[in-house]
């Protein structure tokens, strides 16, 4: 297996990495069957839950709010997060939060890190610059943990190996950790992950973690995991840093009553996970004595000056959207070339790439409204992929290379001949005419050449019927008469 | 903050142009609310939905009276076959059966939490719909550290703690947690496969035993 490209910035365009993907049966059969189990979990979760609708409403109305009003709420974090004994950054794009976290590893003398699963550090490319930097890494979420042994990339923000199936966590593990005899049971294979880390837990002395919210009534943290790897991260080493998103603030503490409601259920189809982790600061006696935040923009703030796109940074990662979509469930997350797949992916990632990158995104989609359906805090994901779509199509307006796209060059020839009946006429004809070299004895086009190809390589085409429907109407005129 | 204090000024003043629109402000108050606030479940069937969820989850659920705690507390201890227990600061002495070795954790160092087969404590609150264990880490609840290095956890809540809804117990907190766990049965993964596996890196057993305070 090659390994996915993840950086926006060199990933070849969508319809080119999906199709190495789409090669891969293996790959779209897990794929199909993890997000078929997390859907169906789901749905029986929502089902059961009669305010589900005013729970969305309310979600998606305290995100709307917390962003309209972000200055404010992220300098009453600060003030109360400082106040608690915590120390808060600021990174205004993925150099500087890498830096940052570098200066603050070498202030504590740090050779090894411990990690919680965080999309976040991915977004910024954080275990890279701390492999070169002599700093080991070692994710702890058994997901990132079998990405990482397999030199794999995250296929899906909440389950980020659902692309990897037992067998092939076991060639990893059995490789990685030296352990011939394993089964790939996955009982047996999560219990070499926690002998695995169980050691490192309790002697590395500094961890790095996400956040799932940041609360500004009262400076708090809060991380929702299953595992419990986040809760040994948090508590056992003697530094944290929590390197978070700028939009993951909510105004008080009782909004997670909210939150918390719609997430698990969205995210993992539970009615709760497993463990929720909340703390401020730093609890003497009690957690790391040193906490440092990192507020990160890299992209958001311009995200939250476009009155339509704004809605991108309501998202609380649950994944809804993407374990719904019928593309990404063909294709899975590699072919997005970013951490952040599916639909969420398709307009976050090119909006944090200030849409210099991955401008092919907007388009991996059919438009169909599913991810919308689903989502919890109610992004209208298609009003935003064609919010963003335009200012794609804005960008190639006025530059020469579109006179070599056939794409543009017949939507011109279009503009020209719808413009007159006598024109369309003659277009009627020359395409019947030409059309009918390749009509078969049964009425269909089965295959065409050049880019018409592109169409019947899939799909019949109905040939061009002998009398057009004017043609038809004028005869029957006549023949009233 | 030397060097990020540029950066936040930056950051901040980026927010301030992008959120400029007076249109787009509105009032935390008038944010809309409609969800169910409260429960709608007697005491029993509260009782009976909590033990129902942690047993979904693979854990352990007994009642009690506030009377034979004590009983059901030896009993559990003895029938787990664990030997060392950790507990926390101000838990009641009669929790802690004689014949075992007890820890008590003023400042226990990680190493010695680790050898213990298992911690008892007490709980913030119990939130019925979802299973939840509430712990705010109080003297009787316990540092972090201890509910999860050991492998079970025995956790003891009266049923006048136990609410049915999450915003039921939010409304409980008059006073916002500093630090806050909540725990839905014994860790779990779901990473191979979709296949949930219990127990990975915290407890791997759970136990709950419900006193019945309210009668």
């Amino acid at each position: 297996m090659t390994r996915a490209v993840m950086d926006p910035t060199i990933a070849p365009p969508f319809p080119v990495a999906a199709l190495t993907v789409l090669r891969d049966t293996q790959l779209r059969k897990n794929v199909a069957h993890a997000t078929d189990v997390i859907q169906a979990k789901r749905a029986l979760l929502v089902a059961e839950k009669k305010d589900w609708q005013q729970l969305r409403t309310a979600a998606a109305a305290i995100r709307a709010h917390a962003l309209a009003n972000l200055g404010s709420y992220l300098e009453e974090f600060e003030k109360r997060c400082t106040e608690a004994g915590g120390v808060v950054h600021w990174a205004a794009d993925a150099a500087e939060a890498r830096a940052i976290i570098l200066k603050l590893l070498r202030e504590e003398n740090a050779t090894e890190v411990i990690k919680i699963k965080t999309m976040t550090s991915a977004e910024i490319q954080l275990n890279p610059a701390l492999e070169a930097a002599g700093i080991s890494v070692f994710e702890t979420d058994l997901a990132e943990l079998i990405l990482q042994l397999g030199g794999d990339e995250p296929s899906h923000i909440v389950a980020p190996a659902l692309h990897v199936n037992r067998g092939q966590v076991r060639e990893i593990f059995a490789r990685r950790m030296g352990l011939q005899n394993l089964s790939d049971d996955p009982q047996v294979l999560t219990a070499a992950a926690r002998t695995y880390l169980r050691q490192k837990f309790l002697s590395v002395p500094t961890a790095i973690s996400g956040a799932n919210f940041l609360v500004a009534e009262t400076g708090s943290v809060a991380v929702v995991e299953s595992e419990g790897n986040g809760r040994m991260c948090l508590t056992l080493p003697r530094t944290m840093i929590t390197l978070a998103g700028i939009e993951k603030v909510l105004p008080k503490f009782k909004d997670l009553e909210i939150l918390l409601q719609v997430l698990a259920r969205s995210a993992t189809g539970e009615r709760m996970n497993p463990y929720t982790s909340l703390w401020t600061g730093v609890t003497p006696g009690d957690g790391p004595q040193r906490f440092h935040v990192v507020l990160l923009d890299n992209g958001r703030s311009q995200i939250l000056a476009r009155p339509k796109e704004r809605q991108t940074l309501q998202c609380i990662r649950c994944a809804a959207c993407l374990n719904t979509c019928p593309v990404y469930r063909q294709t899975g997350g590699h072919a997005y070339g970013s951490v952040y797949g599916g639909p969420i992916g398709a307009i976050l990632t090119p909006q944090l790439m200030q849409m210099e990158h991955a401008q092919t995104l907007p388009f991996a989609s059919s438009l169909c409204g599913a991810c919308y359906a689903v989502c919890p805090v109610k992004i209208n994901i298609p009003e935003v992929l064609i919010a963003l779509r335009a200012q794609v199509v804005d960008q190639e307006r006025g530059q020469p290379a579109r006179w070599f796209d056939p794409m543009f060059l017949g939507m011109k020839a279009a503009n020209v001949i719808f413009a007159s009946a006598r024109q369309f006429r003659a277009a009627q004809w020359a395409s019947r005419v030409g059309l009918s070299l390749f009509t078969g004895k049964d009425g269909w086009i089965h295959r065409l050449p050049g880019l018409g190809a592109r169409w019947t390589v899939t799909r019949d085409l109905r040939g061009i019927p002998e009398q057009s429907f004017r043609q038809w109407w004028a005869a029957r005129d006549k023949e009233q008469m | 903050m030397t060097t990020s204090s540029s950066s936040r000024r930056t950051i901040l003043d980026r927010i301030g142009a992008a959120t400029a629109l007076p249109a787009a402000k509105n009032s935390y108050d008038e944010l809309p609310r409609d969800y169910a606030k409260f429960g709608e479940l007697d005491s029993d069937a509260c009782i009976h939905l909590m033990t129902e969820r942690l047993r979904e989850y693979g854990a352990d659920v007994a009642q009690s009276t506030p009377e034979l705690l004590a009983t059901v507390i030896a009993e559990q201890v003895q029938q787990s076959g664990r030997q060392r227990f950790v507990v926390p600061p101000e838990i009641p002495a009669e929790w802690m059966p004689a014949g075992f070795e007890w820890k008590v954790d003023h400042e226990l160092r990680a190493t010695d939490i680790e050898k213990c087969d298992g911690v008892i404590t007490g709980a913030f609150a119990g939130i019925a719909d979802s299973g939840t264990i509430v712990l705010h880490h109080s003297n009787t609840e316990g540092r972090r550290i201890i509910t999860l290095l050991p492998d079970w956890h025995l956790c003891i809540l009266n049923a006048s703690q136990l609410v049915e809804t999450l915003p039921e117990y939010f409304q409980r907190c008059t006073q916002p947690p500093l630090l806050a766990t909540y725990i839905s049965g014994p860790s779990a993964t779901a990473d191979i496969e979709m296949t949930r596996i219990q127990g990975v890196h915290g407890p791997r057993f759970l136990s709950l035993i419900l006193v019945r305070d309210d009668r």
